[in-house]
């Protein structure tokens, strides 16, 4: 009995992961969305489905980037900075990263 | 900024005959670029690092 709910919670939990309709990950390899210098992901091909669940990454983004930066006590842009220079290092090969305002393939 | 505070207490304190110079040596710049502390950097990037992986959904 115990064991069957566990195993209700735990895949309860994976499935909270997937609350959008076309994953992050589809997006990217899609060339749908790629990752600027800003830190933000940014629309290369947007149905308004994409443009939606761009909007909301990001403004889940920008909330992770102020709780960063207020606790450290420096300013958001340092911290999208930094986060940028993260997440182009991470673009997997394949994938689109925004330089000099054109989208190029990693 | 203090040398400018004196500069107007003196123009105000001294009556308009009066001519107040001040010659600088250097040209005052002030740099706005504002350097992160090493540590702070060093403490966000760990940060950010785990942000990254605990909220995979958003990278």
């Amino acid at each position: 009995m115990n064991a069957s709910k566990l195993l209700t919670t735990i895949a309860a939990a994976c499935m909270s992961f997937s609350v959008f309709a076309i994953t992050l990950d589809d997006a990217k390899s899609q060339g749908l969305v790629g990752e600027t210098a800003a830190g933000y992901l940014g629309v290369i091909k947007g149905s308004s489905e994409v443009k939606k669940l761009v909007k909301e990454v990001n403004s889940k983004r920008k909330a992770k980037y102020q709780q960063l930066a207020k606790k450290n006590g420096i300013s958001l842009s340092q911290v999208e900075a930094m986060a940028a220079k993260k997440t182009f290092a991470k673009t997997a090969p394949g994938h689109f990263v925004k330089v000099d305002g054109k989208w190029v393939k990693k | 900024m203090k040398w400018m505070l004196t500069l107007v207490f003196a123009c105000l304190v001294s009556a308009c005959t009066h001519k107040v110079q001040v010659e600088t040596k250097e040209p005052i710049t002030i740099n706005l670029n504002v350097k992160v502390d090493h540590e702070i950097r060093v403490k966000v990037d760990k940060e950010l690092d785990d942000l990254f992986s605990d909220d995979s959904e958003l990278f």
